[in-house]
């Protein structure tokens, strides 16, 4: 009782309070304006929060994300154009729905599922975390290894589209992480000389340049007219929505431990989630048929998982510094700036910080409800930013971002070349979350290969000579080999549709 | 603009092959087999299988060369993309002998202009940003952003 109470004292002290409300107006604004994805927010958030403490740069980039997923149902429901990825499951629904009269009813079941989404993945995190935490504290370097390639694996493996597309991006990832000083013998690597790539690839213009300069590119080129959906009263918002959630309360329960599991995965998150469980809504439903209609169900479903999801990656991430989607890639890679380095250690010897992390979740997640209100009854003014004026300010704000963390010029450059390297590469339908999750993963998984090498004496089936270990190890070679078989045999599909087109 | 997955696929095939040469030359850990080449050498390894298999596929596929999607082929779509890069390369070029308050604006503003932002309103939106962003990384969080000309004015 006294542990919850200290870690809501802390979550709620008036700097961080004061950070999380400013990041949720933020993330609420990210969410709603089309074509500003979550991920790209929390990239833009980087700059800032390293000027922060280790909890409110975490409060700062979990408000965010938790309100610019459920803001990108905004111009879902009023527009048809989902605001970020996540929301685009369901846009079809919520729009037929506002073209029926019924916009209040879709943005406010879109709001009361993305609340109780969000609460169930925070239970389930902090239920599920701790535990593994504890169980977990035995591992060896073996066992790092293993998990680390595991994560990356599972990245190839869910992300849409060619799996050798897929396991490109991851390579490219693992070699830019290794650029610089080698931890282990010291020796530089790829660094083309003396060159500020001696220190390594910095990562805040990375991420910068991977997110925002590639929508930036895209969103430049054809920037979209500016809209004025029509604007909601209060009264209208939430009348129905009780009853509708109410009736569909099974779904919100499974979609919501769906989400949160899709999210620990690695290279899974919150859009991805929503996608499985709207068609698993689909497939338990009574009236399949009615999907895609304007029918609530979908909506409930799908916008309680992508909610849900964001907690859920946060589980790997804690727990093992492992990334469970591209924002818990973005805070590792923060945390570690900050000198946090994630792992179960952090859940023995500072349960503090994770109480209080915890707690943030829920704080967050619970001022989703009164700020998501104000913001769909600001829907008309929010979707009314032109694209044209939005994105050379964002480009000048990407610009200063990368320069501020090492006050060096040279990071901006690096942050315009990996934006035009990651936009060719994502044109040509080459996944960029496999990228970052390896390039936060990369020097992870060399330090546990070369301690487990030095301590196995060079003897690679040393890897395989703990039980956990062993296990990783076969379950990790076996995605190899069916991701690999999967591959063969599409491709081989691909080529006789070719053969016969031809 | 998509390519061919065999124009990608050989770039990455030059890249691993590159990166696998340039690897033999790390040193490794005495006594063992294995040290600070043996991952990149593993990695490029990959690279190589993977990106020659795009080959593969981009020969089989028989898709042209180069292919532009219908987005990039709207009227000046193409030139407001390439403003991005130049926005950026100039913003770096020019910061530190002009300064942040001497070159932000005026960039800011063609930037604008290029994306068909009215006259007026660039201007307004160029010096209001630049005051925005100097207000929160400069003031507030003390980011040294360089004053350039302006240096020896405020000194």
């Amino acid at each position: 009782m006294e542990a919850l109470l200290a870690a809501f004292a802390a979550a709620l002290a008036p700097q961080v309070l004061l950070v999380v409300v400013a990041a949720s107006v933020y993330g609420l604004f990210i969410g709603a304006v089309p074509g500003l994805t979550a991920t790209m927010g929390t990239a833009l958030l980087v700059p800032l929060t390293f000027f922060l403490e280790p909890l409110a740069a975490i409060g700062a980039i979990v408000a965010a994300s938790t309100m610019a997923i459920f803001a990108g149902d905004i111009p879902g429901a009023l527009l048809r154009i989902p605001g970020t990825p996540a929301s685009a499951a369901y846009t079809d629904d919520a729009y037929r729905l506002t073209q029926k009269g019924q916009a209040g009813l879709a943005l406010g079941t879109n709001l009361v599922c993305s609340v109780l989404g969000g609460l169930i993945g925070v239970a389930i995190l902090v239920l599920a975390a701790p535990r593994i935490a504890r169980f977990s504290l035995g591992f060896s370097s073996y066992e790092y290894f293993w998990l680390a390639l595991l994560g990356l694996s599972c990245a190839t493996a869910v992300s849409r589209g060619s799996a050798v597309k897929g396991g490109l991006s991851i390579c490219a990832g693992l070699l830019i992480s290794m650029i610089g000083i080698d931890i282990v013998t010291g020796t530089p690597r790829f660094t083309f000389g003396d060159t500020p790539l001696i220190a390594g690839v910095s990562i805040i213009p990375v991420l910068i340049g991977m997110f925002a300069i590639t929508e930036i590119l895209r969103k430049c080129a054809t920037p979209a007219p500016a809209s004025r959906p029509e604007a909601l009263r209060l009264g209208a918002l939430f009348a129905g929505v009780g009853g509708t959630v109410w009736r569909y309360k099974g779904g919100v329960a499974r979609s919501s431990v769906l989400g949160a599991f899709i999210g620990a995965l690695p290279g899974a998150g919150a859009d991805i989630a929503a996608w499985i469980s709207y068609a698993v809504a689909k497939r338990f439903s009574r009236e399949p048929r009615k999907f895609g209609t304007g029918h609530a169900e979908g909506i409930v479903s799908a916008s309680s998982s992508n909610n849900a999801a964001l907690s859920g990656a946060y589980v790997p991430a804690l727990v093992f510094g492992i990334p469970g989607d591209t924002i818990t890639a973005i805070l590792i890679g923060v945390l570690m700036m900050k000198g946090v380095t994630p792992g179960p250690m952090v859940f023995v010897m500072d349960q503090g910080l994770v109480g209080a992390i915890f707690a943030i979740f829920v704080v967050a997640n619970l001022l989703l409800l009164p700020l998501g209100t104000v913001a769909i009854l600001l829907s008309q003014r929010l979707l009314a930013v032109p694209a044209n004026v939005l994105f050379p300010i964002i480009l000048l704000f990407c610009a200063i971002g990368a320069f501020a963390t090492n006050n060096a010029y040279f990071d901006i450059w690096i942050m315009l070349a990996v934006g035009l390297l990651a936009f060719a590469l994502e044109e040509n339908g080459y996944p960029l979350a496999p990228m970052i999750l390896a390039l936060i993963l990369g020097p992870q998984i060399e330090e546990s290969f070369m301690q487990s090498i030095i301590k196995a004496d060079g003897h690679l089936l040393a890897f395989f000579s703990r039980p956990i270990a062993g296990t990783l190890g076969v379950l990790t070679l076996a995605i190899w080999l069916a991701v690999a078989l999967l591959a063969l045999r599409s491709g081989r599909r691909a080529a006789g549709a070719a053969r016969r087109a031809g | 603009m998509r390519w061919n997955d065999a124009v990608l696929g050989a770039i990455f095939v030059i890249i691993a092959l590159v990166v696998a040469l340039d690897a033999r030359g790390f040193p490794d850990l005495p006594g063992q087999a294995y040290g600070s080449g043996t991952l990149p050498t593993l990695v490029a390894a990959v690279m190589f299988c993977l990106g020659a298999a795009q080959i593969v596929t981009g020969v089989r596929s028989r898709a042209p060369a180069i292919r532009l999607d219908a987005w990039m082929r709207a009227p000046g779509a193409a030139w407001r993309m390439a403003a991005v890069p130049l926005f950026v390369a100039a913003f770096v070029l020019l910061l530190r002998p002009l300064g942040f308050p001497l070159v932000t604006p005026p960039l800011l503003f063609a930037l604008l202009l290029v994306m068909t932002v009215r006259p007026a309103t660039a201007l307004v939106v160029a010096v209001a940003a630049t005051a925005g962003i100097w207000f929160v990384f400069a003031r507030l969080l003390g980011v040294p952003l360089p004053l350039g000309l302006l240096t020896e004015i405020v000194y």
